[in-house]
């Protein structure tokens, strides 16, 4: 054996020496693993599991562990208490709009796993799932002492998952629920083992807090917008370490982090049911909080006419236009949104303003807004002097910005199709006069 | 001829001018005609399915080649096949044939195609869905690679019935993801491996590695398929394809493909300078040739050896054209071109519209370019596989077709113009690879495991595989449970590891003189002693002096200067014998075949006076020393030889036939010049005798100094015959070395000692 890693490091160029460190007797993982293989099948758990509330679970498959806390409907997590599932839950129907969705209907899924990526080597060592069952929020967290308890553990989860319709996730589509497929292939179990409809909030996430919030990550935006704040949390990042440093030693204790981490981070995904269904609901306001920012107003309301939900939009867009403090880029999405829809008056309004937003300072949305304003007066209005006055601002704009910065090909580009449009504009301005 | 453009009616025609052509004909070597070829056929074979027969019947084929029917035959027969043709003959039919045929009968069935590049692999797709479309059924090709968009990935991975795809992306993308394959590994009934040739050295053993991956993933799924490969012509195609698929294979190479008459000519340039040996460049004669060849209207390919030749014959042959204005008729052609302009410049040479085009050996393989009439090499390509593949390029099937070999002045030219016997009978290299390289494998059994977990009594190349799954346990990236090891870390192995490294790490050399431009490349073991810092690197006649070299970037930052000085770094070589595999005995030498490791460093480098060789200055060089552990094989000589010379002399002597060695060795392999190292030793550590080594220039050998320890004695006369054959007086950069290097007599002490070897005196 030490035949091989001789002539491995002998390969790499790497001297006897500088391996000294390794080559010492380190706790070797095969060591441990066999120790927890030869425990007698009447095993008994080390005490340290039960101090965090750890039991034994077994199943015909094997056997797994499995740590299990149930959640009083009043409990407050955060702004929100679990109980408002059940009234959300409704509003979730808009992700599906089949049937009406209740709270019993769906299951929370968070897996802590030991890599990155959803490749075939990325193995799931903890599931934890979350379901709502006689008044009770139940989270459920499964654990392999070693791989070769995955499959158990794959056959129970199998057994639970058909009992919902729904998949609630962060990032569930791509990440939790393919990783999940992955491993009952692998396991050679079957692959249809459940279809469920995906409730992933990450993407509502994105869509509405994109700008505001320095990250979409599942622990920024419970502390920012659920009123979350966890205590001593152990970083989802460090869960594979964690894990395999109790392969190596055989000793729990690293790991009660872990199920704590995973068990916040199910509440949290509760939360952002609540939040999400309350949100497509109409109830603003009585449960939730109105976005404070006209960024947040306007992607609050983009989403939500784009869930088909825009009963709230027009008010949030309506509360963004009259604000003050709206960012020039704010009301160019919000204008884009209005140009597509046909209303003029109100783009027309927004594309003024974003002008006058944007400082004397040069500004990128200003000088787009002059551009949409030429289009306007130029393809609608067929008011070609008020075409051409903006078509000039904004070509004043650029000339003057591309002074003092590098001039790219895009820029050059875009300098050259305002040139074709002021001469068009011009040819046009004439011909009417005529 | 027509008197008014002094255009000649025909190749034939201009061929006789040529003969007649004595400026020309003093410098060729070697002119010999090949007689046309008779197309050889069979009949469509039985039971072939009426759709493919009619799409067949549509594209003009309407009876195959021999080798065509044969390889469908061995194909049906359940055999995993080889098939061994020359450029243009048909090739794909080889495996097209049975594959769509099984498609047919099973429109379930899957199968995968590899292409060592992607744009081979578009070709195919699109001649493949033409051919799906003619038959109007639903056989759907795609191709999977870097450039497809993620949103047609999963439609791909589901109902691709043929995935054509590159050995990278299978390594770093299909295999880690198998699950998301289900569909094709569960179906899968043929895998074509295409160009296998090109499957050699380093990233050759990397590839069987993933084949052996591939099986093992393919197996989980419960399938078995069946390879069927193609290669250019090697020496040993059928035991090259079965080390790389580890599989028993069936040798197709009955060529069945008509050829017309073929003129290949060698072409030396003339000698300007008898006493240093120098020839005229072969860059300018190779223009005047085809130069020629254009000005008559005859289609044309050259050849080039580097990206720089490329553009520099370009420019050269683009003056012929330069008084018409948009006139696009001469073309480049290299890697560094984008796709789409490369799609344009292969659809004007199968048009007729370019008639001219200079390209790397980018256009040797199977690329689509039709047929042209004329080639002109600029150097022998380094192997005679290459070359056939490069000349073969020319040759319409009814016409005559002719191929200029220019050579240039390093020594494997020489040898080659001067020995057309050599050439043209003997069988082309083979192709080495050495799966079981343990570096190689380890980086693969990692893949392996991270894809599926390996369990007791699994085997995976010739290592044993407990040792190797204990020593990763070791490692902490596998975890053992029950009688399965699993991966338990959390990076993605096939990141790390790339099926193409090594060689093609090369150093770029920025000139910083006004502004900064890229002014060539240094492969990365040269660049120590070529690039180091205050070195004074010559580019096409002009000094530059590094300023600065960064290592870890790879980079050389110089300025043009002129001094009258150059600089030559001693590096310091030193080379520990492991242990000796093998030992044999030829006259007075004894040659042993072993592992070793070397251990190079540069120490300080030498200012030498232009003209005078003075040695005027040195300073040091810091850079890092590279250790490296390999295989290799060595000879000595005898301690009488090494008495009868004084210690100088010995050296001089070792140091020409080193200089010879490492250039002809290449004769024997199928490697890059920079694959394979040579180091003489007046006196070595290991034998006490005056010693000449060579090592594989890759942790843990690839091979090629094995095969040189099997072919020693050829090597030594072929080496001897050369130095013999050359026509310098003392020694010349295309044999044993320039007299800077060897000293007046190297030449005559090189042919002492390797005489003396063989007991002559």
């Amino acid at each position: 054996m030490s035949g091989m890693r001789d002539r491995m490091n002998r390969l790499r160029g790497e001297s006897g020496d500088k391996d000294k460190a390794t080559l010492e007797p380190i706790p070797s993982s095969m060591e441990a693993t066999a120790s927890v293989l030869e425990e007698p099948e009447e095993e008994q758990l080390s005490p340290v599991w039960e101090t965090f509330g750890v039991k034994l679970h077994r199943n015909e498959e094997g056997s797994f562990l499995m740590r299990r806390i149930v959640y009083p409907v009043d409990f407050r997590h955060g702004l929100h208490s679990l109980g408002e599932l059940s009234e959300a839950a409704a509003g979730l129907t808009a992700f599906h709009p089949i049937d009406l969705i209740s709270a019993e209907q769906i299951l929370f899924l968070d897996l802590e796993t030991t890599g990155l990526g959803v490749g075939a080597g990325n193995v799931p060592f903890m599931i934890g799932i979350g379901y709502m069952s006689k008044e009770q929020f139940v989270i459920e967290q499964t654990l392999i002492r070693h791989p070769a308890e995955e499959r158990a553990m794959l056959v129970y989860m199998a057994e639970k998952f058909q009992h919902y319709a729904y998949l609630a996730t962060y990032n569930g589509k791509t990440f939790d629920w393919p990783l999940v497929q992955n491993r009952f292939i692998m396991n050679g179990l079957s692959r249809k083992i459940w279809e469920p409809m995906q409730l992933d909030f990450l993407h509502p996430a994105r869509s509405i807090w994109r700008n505001t919030l320095v990250s979409c990550r599942l622990s920024h935006v419970e502390e920012e917008r659920l009123g979350i704040h966890r205590k001593d949390d152990v970083p989802g990042s460090l869960a594979p370490q964690l894990y395999f440093q109790y392969l190596a030693t055989g000793d729990p204790s690293p790991l009660e982090g872990v199920f704590q981490h995973n068990e916040t981070d199910m509440l949290s995904l509760a939360c952002l049911a609540v939040r999400f269904g309350h949100l497509l609901s109409g109830n603003i306001e009585e449960y939730i909080p109105l976005p404070d920012e006209p960024e947040e107003m306007v992607r609050t309301g983009l989403w939500l006419e784009r869930m088909d939900r825009n009963k709230l939009s027009e008010r949030l867009f309506h509360m963004a236009t009259e604000a003050d403090d709206a960012k020039p880029s704010t009301l160019l999405m919000l204008a884009a949104r209005d140009k597509k829809a046909g209303n003029w008056d109100r783009a027309v309004l927004l594309w003024q303003k974003a002008i006058i937003h944007s400082s004397s300072n040069y500004n990128s949305a200003a000088n787009e807004a002059s551009i949409e304003l030429a289009m306007y007066y130029e393809h609608k209005v067929k008011d070609f002097e008020s075409a051409l006055g903006h078509a000039n601002q904004a070509f004043e704009q650029a000339m003057t910005h591309s002074m003092l910065t590098k001039r790219d090909s895009k820029k050059r580009a875009e300098l050259e199709a305002l040139r074709n449009r002021i001469t068009r504009l011009r040819r046009k301005q004439e011909k009417h006069i005529q | 001829m027509n008197r008014f453009t002094g255009k000649t009616s025909g190749l034939e025609e201009w061929l006789e001018q040529v003969r007649q052509n004595t400026e020309i004909m003093d410098n060729v070597t070697h002119w010999r005609t090949l007689a046309p070829r008779e197309a050889r056929t069979a009949p469509l074979p039985d039971g072939l399915h009426h759709a493919w027969k009619e799409a067949l019947r549509s594209r003009g084929i309407s009876e195959l080649y021999t080798h065509q029917a044969e390889a469908y035959r061995a194909a049906r027969a359940g055999h995993h096949v080889v098939a061994v043709t020359p450029t243009a003959s048909g090739k794909t039919l080889c495996y097209n044939l049975p594959v769509m045929q099984s498609l047919l009968e099973n429109e379930e069935g899957r199968a995968l195609y590899l292409f060592p590049t992607k744009a081979l692999a578009q070709d195919q797709v699109a001649e493949l869905q033409a051919l799906a479309d003619l038959m109007d059924v639903g056989i759907k090709t795609h191709t999977y690679d870097g450039d497809t968009p993620p949103t047609v990935r999963t439609a791909i991975r589901n109902a691709g019935h043929i995935v054509v795809t590159n050995p990278d992306m299978l390594h770093s993308a299909i295999l880690p993801h198998h699950t998301k394959w289900v569909k094709l590994f569960e179906n899968i009934k043929f895998i074509v491996i295409d160009e296998v040739h090109a499957y050699r050295g380093v990233f050759g053993s990397h590839v069987a590695n993933v084949i052996r991956r591939l099986k093992r993933i393919c197996k989980f799924y419960g399938s078995n398929p069946q390879f069927i490969c193609a290669s250019a012509t090697i020496d040993n195609p059928q035991e090259h394809a079965e080390r790389l698929i580890g599989e028993k294979v069936s040798l197709v190479d009955n060529n069945g493909a008509p050829m017309g008459e073929k003129h290949f000519v060698f072409y030396n340039p003339p000698v300007v300078n008898k006493q240093l040996g120098i020839r005229r460049s072969s860059v300018l004669e190779t223009r005047k040739l085809a130069g020629l060849l254009l000005k008559q209207g005859v289609q044309t390919i050259v050849f080039a050896r580097s990206r720089v030749r490329v553009e520099l014959l370009l420019t050269y042959l683009q003056e012929l054209i330069r008084d018409k204005i948009n006139d696009k008729s001469i073309r480049g052609y290299r890697g560094g071109y984008l796709p789409k302009l490369r799609r344009e410049i292969e659809r004007g040479l199968r048009s007729g519209e370019i008639r001219g085009v200079v390209s790397t050996n980018a256009l040797e393989l199977g690329i689509d370019i039709g047929q042209l009439q004329a080639c002109v090499l600029n150097g022998y390509p380094g192997t005679i596989a290459s070359t056939w593949q490069q000349s073969g390029r020319a040759g319409r099937r009814q016409e005559s077709s002719i191929t200029f070999m220019v050579a240039s002045s390093n020594p494997l030219d020489q040898y080659m113009i001067q020995n057309p016997d050599f050439f043209f009978n003997r069988p082309p290299e083979r192709a080495l690879i050495h799966p079981d390289n343990l570096l190689v494998l380890i980086d693969h059994v990692k893949c392996a495991a991270y894809e599926l977990p390996f369990e007791v009594g699994d085997t995976f190349g010739s290592e044993s595989l407990a040792d190797m799954m204990e020593f990763l346990v070791e490692e902490k990236v596998l975890h053992k449970a029950g009688n399965r090891w699993f991966w338990m870390e959390q990076s993605f192995p096939a990141h790390n590891i790339s099926l193409r490294s090594a060689a093609q790490e090369n150093f770029v050399i920025i000139d910083n003189t006004s502004g900064s431009r890229v002014l060539g490349e240094v492969d990365r073991f040269s660049a120590p002693t070529l690039i180091h810092e205050e070195a004074i690197y010559i580019h096409e006649g002009v000094q530059y002096q590094v300023e600065k070299l960064d290592y870890p970037e790879k980079k050389a930052y110089v300025r043009e200067v002129s001094v009258d000085y150059y600089t030559d770094a001693n590096l310091a070589v030193e080379l520990k014998v492991l242990y000796v595999d093998k030992e044999r005995e030829s006259g007075d030498l004894i040659r042993q075949y072993g592992e070793l490791t070397v251990n190079a460093k540069p120490t300080i480098f030498k200012k030498i006076k232009l003209r005078t060789h003075e040695n005027i200055g040195s300073g040091p060089i810091h850079l890092p020393e590279e250790e490296l552990h390999t295989s290799g094989y060595w000879f000595s000589f005898s301690e009488e030889a090494a008495a009868r010379k004084s210690k100088n002399e010995m050296q001089f002597a070792l140091l020409g036939i080193a200089n010879v060695l490492v250039h002809i060795a290449p004769l024997y392999l199928m490697c890059d010049p920079f694959d394979i190292r040579v180091v003489p030793q007046v006196k070595a550590v290991h034998t006490q005798k005056p010693t000449i080594y060579f090592y594989d220039r890759y942790p843990g050998g690839i091979g090629l100094s094995e095969r040189l320890f099997e072919v020693h004695d050829d090597l030594i006369r072929q080496a001897k015959s050369l130095i013999r054959g050359c026509s310098c007086l003392s020694g010349c950069p295309a044999c044993v070395g320039p007299i800077e290097e060897v000293g007046l007599l190297g030449k005559q002490q090189a042919l002492e000692l390797l005489n003396e070897a063989e007991g002559i005196r």
